[in-house]
């Protein structure tokens, strides 16, 4: 059979999930510490693991797929927002945050007190500090660059601030959280807590729209392929083979 | 079908609201004692087709996973706590706290709430009492022949009644705290309730070290509003809607072709 006719079918389900992770960016372009999600494509042989034939063979039993996302780690705009509890964080650092799931990681420093004094997230959840949970102190706030929390002088805690080494696979788990396999988090010796500042997702708008128009049109030539393989066949079948008889 | 259909208008619907936002605040940037609002966003769960460092043979692993994330939702608008420009009015009866403190007054519904606008009068009784007609709590009565009022920072007032010449203090304006004043409920006419989220009110003198700030007799709050920021958010909110909408073109577009290539 005309295997092109399946490579290109192949690659059309990938640009089509290709184009959910763009949008997906997109949409996202306004959420505080979002990771921007790149898309990874690559080749499977189609009878992966015999010997590979001749390199006609090997071309044409090649498909190309969606392989993976990879989050993108470059640091987002800062944002000045003058709020005493609104954080970001300079360098590759993330904020360590308590949830019913275990510990999870995140970039977004809005946070709150709740009612019972505990820094939290604004989703709810527990900031954590070098020793748990932080209380926080009555009184104007005052973050340092390492994380010190102080109200007019005494100390309320230190924010954990962990980073990850080159090639973790962080998952995103919503909330502008990331969750990271066991034991990778060490504490992060080059990053800063900016008080009073956010950083925006660090989505490339321009770069979206190129990747958008690129997927859009890469769709676009898997149907014109799909349409002459199409058409080809139709016409072998329904008009060159009754002939033969 | 395509998840990007559904997470473009995810981001639409997102902006939309936050468009919603940027013109309350901006409508309210005369507003005195009017702190702005910010919508939050965050990201809506992922599908995750391939989870990283999921087995890919017995001997090794994918070193990144398939996840795609399904959009985007506004998840809260937080109060901003900046403090805003003290504009001098020249009224006694003006009051505007440098600090995080909130006035309390007393709602016709006999709950106590929570506002910033300090711009008070005097009713048939001499209560100090709002625009609207609620009265300051603790109440305050200002003798009818006062020939003079005086706040100091500390929030004592005092008056000065004719043939004295030395004042009198007639009570103490009392400020509110609370442990998360961004979860506060607006209600209106520059008014706040205390939720859960916010915790409830601590209320303490002007002027000490726990954050309530001290009054400026005289003078107004001004909204919190930054019409420059606003407007910063107003491009960019339109921009992002425009790009999520093109992402909806592009799917109908995608799906199209596919129908056709079926005919």
């Amino acid at each position: 059979m005309d295997s092109g006719y399946y490579a290109a079918a192949t690659a059309l389900a990938s640009r089509t999930q290709a184009l959910d992770t763009i949008a997906n960016n997109l949409a996202n372009a306004s959420t505080v510490g979002y990771l921007a999600q790149h898309n990874v494509f690559s080749s499977v042989l189609a009878a992966a693991g015999s010997p590979s034939g001749s390199p006609v063979n090997q071309a044409i039993n090649n498909y190309g797929i969606l392989s993976g996302t990879t989050l993108d780690m470059s640091q987002g705009a800062m944002q000045k927002t003058g709020n005493d509890l609104d954080l970001a964080i300079q360098g590759p650092g993330f904020f360590v945050v308590q949830t019913a799931n275990g510990p999870v990681y995140t970039r977004n420093g809005s946070f709150q007190v709740s009612g019972k004094g505990q820094l939290i997230t604004s989703a709810g959840d527990p900031v954590m500090g070098d020793s748990g949970a932080i209380t926080m102190l009555p009184g104007p706030v005052s973050i340092g660059p390492d994380g010190t929390i102080s109200s007019n002088g005494a100390l309320a805690g230190k924010l954990k601030v962990v980073q990850f080494p080159a090639g973790t696979d962080l998952t995103s788990a919503g909330e502008s959280y990331y969750a990271a396999p066991p034991h990778t988090a060490k504490d992060s010796t080059d990053s800063s807590v900016q008080q009073g500042m956010l950083e925006s997702s660090n989505v490339n708008p321009v770069a979206g729209m190129v990747e958008l128009v690129t997927a859009q049109r890469s769709a676009e030539m898997m149907q014109h392929a799909l349409s002459m393989f199409n058409a080809e066949i139709d016409k072998t079948a329904s008009q060159d083979l009754p002939k033969v008889s | 079908m395509f998840h990007a259909l559904y997470t473009a208008a995810s981001g639409m619907t997102a902006q939309q609201i936050n468009l919603d936002n940027i013109a309350n605040n901006l409508a309210n940037a005369s507003t005195s004692g009017f702190q702005s609002r910010r919508v939050q966003f965050s990201d809506l769960l992922y599908q995750s087709e391939v989870m990283p460092g999921s087995a890919a043979t017995q001997q090794t692993t994918y070193s990144s996973g398939l996840q795609v994330g399904l959009g985007t939702r506004p998840g809260n608008t937080e109060i901003i706590q900046t403090q805003g420009d003290l504009s001098s009015t020249g009224n006694p009866l003006d009051f505007a706290i440098e600090g995080m403190g909130f006035f309390q007054i007393l709602l016709p519904s006999n709950q106590i709430g929570y506002t910033r606008a300090g711009s008070f009068q005097t009713n048939a009784q001499g209560n100090l009492v709002t625009a609207n007609g609620n009265t300051l709590q603790p109440a305050i009565t200002i003798p009818a022949n006062a020939t003079n009022v005086t706040v100091g920072s500390d929030g004592t007032v005092s008056v000065t009644l004719p043939g004295q010449t030395n004042a009198s203090q007639v009570g103490v304006i009392q400020l509110a705290t609370f442990a998360n004043p961004g979860g506060l409920n607006s209600v209106g006419n520059n008014i706040y309730l205390p939720t859960t989220a916010s915790g409830d009110a601590v209320v303490g003198t002007p002027g000490g070290a726990d954050g309530l700030g001290t009054i400026q007799q005289g003078m107004l709050e001004q909204a919190n509003v930054n019409i420059v920021d606003e407007f910063v958010n107003m491009i960019l909110a339109q921009r992002s809607y425009e790009s999520n909408s093109r992402v909806v073109k592009a799917a109908d577009e995608m799906l199209q072709g596919l129908n056709q290539v079926a005919q």
